[in-house]
């Protein structure tokens, strides 16, 4: 049986795209087949992660309106075989897909597919509203920063709202030295809060630049502590039960180092 | 909370059944938890025994006559700490509650002219405005408002309150900038004109 996730988080910047992109990647790398939808509509991302942004040919809203078969709008990725991209446009904007069509197209998508994710736009608008309609469980992404814990929370009433009961929380860009000292909200704060099912903590990774700016997502990197994570992620979503990551505490040089050149 | 016993149960059942349960320690009955046995139920020795029995488990035991028990669900915690609500005003006695058995996140708000008993936290960015007075069984920390009509013997209850204000009737209280964790459940209420905030057995 496929399923549907959709990741969401109400704050703009704090991972949505990135691990939309990563988790497809992972899954794909187990052999699913995998199809990411992008709903952000004039504000297209995806396709620059996974490095396909010129092999776009067709996109969502030609799909949505009926011009053409969502098969000819798939972009299949270079090297899994098994992931493909359905992109968006980047001239159109939120209004151009509305809720029923998305989850028309996510109903023919379920047949060929064994996990649909659709990447989120930022904010609680009609993008917000589209996004969610189809999806059978949500997985809202944060960062231990209290503005985004309270977009999250927001976003929680939101889905609840909308008869998504099925609802996962990522914690995204964990810094372990600042909320070891005290200066990031740590893992019980957030829960605290939020009080949902987690199902992974990402430790902020240079990597994730690296790897965003050459469209490959980190998951494929072997020495990232991020992309562990996100196999980590990929696994509990396969039903595997998975322990979170110790993150390594600072050596001594390393401390010696931050105290002597700054951070 | 309001107990209820099978008419035709003997008091040796029921006695082995609670102690059970006390002692099985599943946290169905809280310490500091106001327990309400009905009086015309039990013989007045096998009162003093239940009341016992109760007490040596940090709970409150109260017997209490048909009438007391009808209005006791509805004003639950009145019934312990609050007499004007029980005694003042007869009319007030069959008050209706709003019960909310979730969360309450950031942006959702409740309106209305009763009272409000939340089973679950008050997160910041959720407001209650309640007519009555509010009991939320959870952490407060979100905007909460009892007596919005003006009723000044109204209160606020939480185990955890720490909320971003706190306003009953015509008076505000802010938190202080840098709010701690509190231990044990809390009551707000108005005295000598201001909002005071005491612990409170729960």
């Amino acid at each position: 049986m496929s399923k549907i996730y959709v990741i969401t988080s109400g704050k703009g910047g704090v991972g949505k795209t990135t691990t939309t992109a990563n988790l497809g990647v992972g899954l794909a790398m187990r052999g699913k087949k995998v199809v990411l939808v992008d709903t952000d509509t004039g504000l297209r991302n995806l396709d620059l992660l996974l490095g396909l942004e010129n092999r776009i040919m067709y996109d969502l809203i030609d799909v949505a309106a009926g011009r053409v078969n969502y098969k000819k709008a798939l972009v299949r990725h270079k090297k899994y075989e098994t992931l493909f991209l359905l992109p968006t446009s980047q001239v159109k904007d939120k209004t151009s897909v509305n809720p029923e069509q998305l989850v028309k197209l996510c109903e023919e998508l379920r047949k060929e597919f064994d996990y649909i994710l659709i990447d989120c736009p930022a904010g609680i608008e009609q993008g917000f509203k589209t996004a969610i309609a189809a999806a059978d469980t949500a997985i809202v992404v944060t960062m231990p920063e209290i503005s985004a814990v309270r977009d999250a929370d927001k976003i929680i009433g939101e889905l609840a709202r909308a008869e998504k009961e099925d609802i996962k929380l990522i914690v995204n860009r964990i810094r372990p030295q600042m909320v070891e000292s005290g200066d990031m909200l740590d893992m019980n704060d957030i829960n605290d809060i939020l009080s949902i099912d987690c199902i992974g903590q990402v430790p902020d990774d240079e990597m994730v630049v690296t790897s965003t700016n050459k469209g490959e997502p980190c998951i494929t990197m072997e020495h990232s502590q991020a992309g562990q994570a996100y196999r980590n992620i990929v696994g509990r979503i396969c039903g595997e039960d998975i322990p979170f990551m110790e993150f390594p505490k600072e050596t001594f040089f390393q401390r010696l180092k931050r105290r002597v050149f700054g951070d | 909370m309001q107990l209820s016993f099978a008419e035709n149960a003997s008091f040796e059942d029921i006695w082995t059944h609670i102690e059970e349960k006390l002692e099985s320690g599943s946290g169905f009955f809280l310490r500091g938890t106001l327990v309400l046995v009905p009086r015309e139920r039990f013989l007045h020795e096998e009162l003093e025994k239940l009341q016992k029995l109760f007490h040596a488990h940090g709970l409150i035991c109260r017997p209490t006559t048909r009438q007391d028990a009808q209005s006791a669900p509805v004003v639950e915690t009145k019934a312990g700490q609050h007499k004007t609500a029980a005694g003042q005003k007869p009319s007030e006695q069959v008050q209706e509650m709003v019960v909310v058995n979730r969360t309450l996140r950031g942006g959702q708000e409740i309106r209305t002219d009763s009272s409000v008993l939340v089973c679950g936290n008050v997160n910041p960015g959720a407001q209650i405005i309640a007519g009555g007075s509010i009991d939320i069984r959870g952490t407060c920390r979100g905007l909460v408002h009892a007596g919005a009509a003006g009723d000044t013997s109204s209160f606020i209850i939480a185990d955890h309150l720490m909320p971003t204000q706190i306003r009953i009737a015509n008076l505000i209280a802010r938190s202080p900038d840098h709010m701690e964790m509190t231990e044990r459940a809390e009551r707000a209420s108005i005295k000598d004109g201001q909002i005071v905030i005491e612990p409170i057995e729960r």
